[in-house]
């Protein structure tokens, strides 16, 4: 069993998403996560272990060594691509409720702004970090984060922005999501974006990396 | 203005005071009183811009608007313009790299190319007391423009051949691009690959700089000089940013700029790298004034320095921040 999960979690760090994925070339033609987590699930692994030992470890790998630069955005996202091929065969033990996830993150690009990369990949690397992702895409309005944190109440919000003059646009969501629902915890990121500007416009959270993110995440989400 | 920028290189090189050359062209639209939207379609609007920053500040060139929409939208690319920030491309021109063969390299009557190069025409033949920099974008970044960003980060995994296709289309269509830039007299070309600033070493070497090591080859001469900006790299790219041939590397605030001033050659200049975004956005005159000091104080053992902002300096930027920069390094070359 313990097998299994180390082999799916070097697979997620290695980015090998499934058997007929060329990448990464040492590993052409072998199994992936993807037929690796189904073969743990049908051997009797546990979803939440698959979940915990294999994806999230293989992720918060990976989420490390891109903090250290020993890793580069690429290799972040093929992880974060091969770890969702993985996550598609737990996905029945969520709706069952046999498998839980940490949190929800509702997470976004602010309005004006059209850049996604840096969201992405936070995104991503929330979900291989556990916590279902509520994605609202880019150029998100006020009202569409506020009406998403209506619907899923307890979820904390993630506002990227890349652009200075869409910056203005996270404190506009940032009052607007806190002054509907003052419990929400916000936080924001971006290239442009540091921590004091976050404590500026009443942001719970900053972070310069998606592990930072999750880091987050797991400190304030119980 | 032709001017030689081999002498131009060595008098900053030799140069007692240290000079400075911020990319700055938004602000000339607000003391201008119009618009970024307007600088992005119009040549004349935009060539004023410039020209109004040459005539209140004494920088060491003046640097053209740095619009990384304009290839990608003359790939067909779809753009959104606005008042208050730099067009920005919206979606992906191609789904996935069997679309690449299929991709015309665009002629330079596309989209608005010839607005630019006619700014750059009209700018060449206005400023004469220092060179005109054009804004171009680099390989890696206008392929990323034109797959998504996201998605070509792994895709050039997946597929490395089809997106080193998709590279060489858009090496090609810059290396047409950047000798009609020659042709309106401008004396050099700011390059910006900001995207490559996301890969390894490595991969930076084989997706960028190996293709703007083509563009300088081809391009740059004695009156024609290449700056090539990265504003991701921290130091790991160093090496591969200078294998590219650029006389000048363009550095942004993540960089240690000390430590790859000792790194570097001390016949390449070496820009950055004062905080866009933090301090000449959303600092104080007294913030961006000792960053700059700092900043000058650590580097001032090299002569390949030159003073400059991390990236494009952003729009609504105060312009008491860019007079605090300023400020700060005349004070500094007063006491050289």
């Amino acid at each position: 069993m313990t097998d299994f999960l180390k082999q799916i979690a070097t697979l997620v760090e290695r980015g090998k998403v499934n058997a007929r994925s060329p990448y990464p070339p040492d590993l052409k033609g072998q199994e992936g996560v993807d037929e690796v987590t189904k073969a743990a699930l049908e051997a009797g692994v546990s979803a939440q272990d698959v979940l915990e030992q294999g994806l999230i470890a293989g992720m918060k790998a990976i989420g490390a060594r891109f903090r250290r630069d020993e890793v580069f955005v690429p290799d972040v996202l093929m992880a974060a691509k091969s770890m969702k091929t993985g996550m598609a065969h737990i996905r029945p033990f969520f709706q069952s409720g046999q498998v839980k996830r940490k949190g929800v993150l509702i997470i976004g690009t602010v309005a004006g702004d059209m850049h996604d990369i840096g969201k992405n990949l936070v995104a991503m690397v929330a979900e291989g970090g556990g916590y279902e992702v509520v994605d609202l895409g880019i150029d998100v309005s006020t009202e569409k984060f506020v009406n998403a944190v209506a619907e899923r109440p307890g979820a904390v919000v993630g506002l990227s922005a890349l652009l200075t003059t869409t910056m203005g646009n996270m404190e506009e969501t940032v009052k607007a999501v806190k002054a509907r629902f003052p419990a929400t915890l916000v936080m924001v990121g971006g290239a442009p974006v540091n921590a004091h500007f976050a404590q500026q416009i009443g942001a719970d959270g900053y972070s310069a990396d998606p592990q930072g993110a999750v880091d987050y995440l797991n400190s304030v989400v119980a | 203005m032709k001017i030689h920028m081999q002498d131009w290189k060595r008098e900053v090189l030799a140069s007692r005071t240290r000079q400075a050359l911020p990319i700055l062209t938004s602000l000339g639209f607000d003391l201008n009183g119009t618009t970024i939207r307007a600088g992005a379609s119009d040549s004349r609007v935009q060539a004023r811009a410039v020209q109004t920053l040459a005539r209140a500040y004494r920088f060491a060139a003046s640097p053209m608007m740095m619009d990384l929409s304009v290839e990608a939208e003359a790939f067909g690319a779809t753009i959104r313009l606005s008042d208050i920030e730099v067009p920005v491309v919206v979606g992906s021109r191609l789904q996935d790299c069997s679309e690449v063969a299929g991709l015309e390299v665009p002629g330079l009557q596309a989209g608005r190319l010839p607005k630019y190069l006619e700014a750059a025409r009209l700018v060449a033949g206005a400023i004469s007391d220092r060179p005109v920099f054009a804004g171009c974008i680099g390989p890696f970044s206008l392929a990323g423009r034109l797959f998504g960003m996201t998605e070509i980060m792994t895709e050039m995994l997946m597929d490395p051949e089809g997106i080193l296709a998709l590279l060489e289309k858009c090496t090609a269509f810059l290396g047409d691009y950047l000798e009609a830039f020659v042709a309106t007299g401008v004396n050099g070309i700011i390059m910006a690959e900001p995207a490559a600033g996301l890969l390894s070493p490595a991969q930076c070497d084989a997706f960028s700089s190996a293709f703007v090591a083509r563009l300088v080859r081809r391009v740059q001469t004695d009156h024609f000089a290449v700056i090539l900006h990265n504003c991701g790299n921290n130091g790991g790219q160093n090496r591969s940013m200078l294998s590219t041939g650029a006389w000048g590397l363009h550095f942004g605030n993540r960089l240690d700029l000390p430590a790859a001033l000792a790194e570097l050659p001390r016949d390449v200049l070496v820009m950055g790298n004062v905080d866009p975004a933090g301090l000449f956005k959303m600092g104080t005159p007294e913030q961006i004034g000792a960053a700059t000091t700092g900043l000058l104080a650590a580097t001032a053992q090299y002569p390949n320095f030159v003073l400059s902002s991390g990236c494009d300096i952003p729009p609504l930027t105060p312009a008491a921040n860019v007079d605090a920069f300023q400020a700060a390094l005349a004070r500094f070359n007063a006491g050289r």
